[in-house]
């Protein structure tokens, strides 16, 4: 997986780009990953995370 | 006073409404969420193969949400209080208590800074970026940095984007999660209710002084 896209200039010289668009799958994971995770914590604590 | 009457003047108690956002900023955060939303889909959407004419309509969006943000820190440095948002240890000893001791929890408070830092960042490249287009009010210059620059820039634009895509998903799920309803509807309808801010808050009665002056 890259992490930033690279190309090169006319005298042949690598240039940045940009970031790499690989890491949009990983964006979108790392947020589905936090979601399902809080989603089953609260589902096995219940309710017990408002105040009394 | 008998127990009836309690009964009836707690519960009317509970169904309390207390004022929580004022109208312009509620307008405000909903322009902000169409126009992130809006720019994030005509820069990704082409990524993932839906091809269209995105270019114009992610630039202007872009002025949208740059005034937006601008109106907003005016209006949070000098008709509110910017302190309501700071992060302190008595903030982290309440999460742990599963409860907030001001107007905005840790996590919400912690959510502000970030979307705030990652809007900023592509707010600054993509405001260097416009360098690059034709516009009715200027012609592109690519030449304005250098490409190294300009390297720079697009990694820091694309770190910005990725960055809210996670942390908008993560936003709209918290905002939809049942135990929050109050809060998106206080965003929504100004008000939640006290029983829903009691659930969440230590200390309500402060909302009306601190953070917004209407």
């Amino acid at each position: 997986m890259e992490f930033f896209r690279v190309s090169r200039d006319a005298w042949g010289q690598e240039t940045l780009e940009g970031i790499s668009w690989d890491l949009l799958p990983v964006a979108i994971a790392i947020g589905v990953a936090v979601i399902v995770a809080h989603a089953i914590y609260r589902a096995i604590r219940g309710n017990r995370g408002s105040r009394k | 006073m008998n127990d009836e009457a309690l009964e009836a003047r707690s519960a009317e108690a509970a169904g309390e409404r207390i004022p929580r956002h004022a109208a312009v900023d509620r307008a405000f955060h909903w322009i902000v969420a169409v126009s992130v939303l809006t720019l994030l889909a005509t820069s990704l959407l082409p990524v993932a193969g839906v091809k269209f004419s995105w270019v114009t309509i992610h630039w202007v969006t872009g002025i949208v949400l740059i005034a937006a943000v601008l109106f907003h820190i005016v209006r949070a440095l000098f008709w509110q209080k910017p302190r309501c948002m700071a992060v302190r240890g008595r903030d982290v000893k309440a999460a742990m208590r599963g409860a907030a001791t001001g107007k905005y929890s840790l996590a919400q408070k912690l959510m502000h800074h970030a979307l705030g830092v990652i809007v900023l960042v592509a707010i600054g490249t993509g405001i260097a970026m416009l360098a690059k287009v034709d516009t009715p009010f200027w012609e592109r210059d690519p030449y304005l940095l250098s490409s190294g620059t300009w390297g720079i820039v697009y990694v820091l634009h694309g770190l910005a984007a990725l960055l809210a895509v996670t942390l908008v998903m993560i936003h709209v799920y918290f905002g939809l999660r049942p135990e929050n309803r109050g809060y998106l509807r206080a965003m929504v309808r100004g008000w939640m209710t006290r029983e829903e801010a009691l659930a969440k808050h230590e200390h309500v009665e402060h909302w009306t002084k601190v953070g917004a002056r209407r």
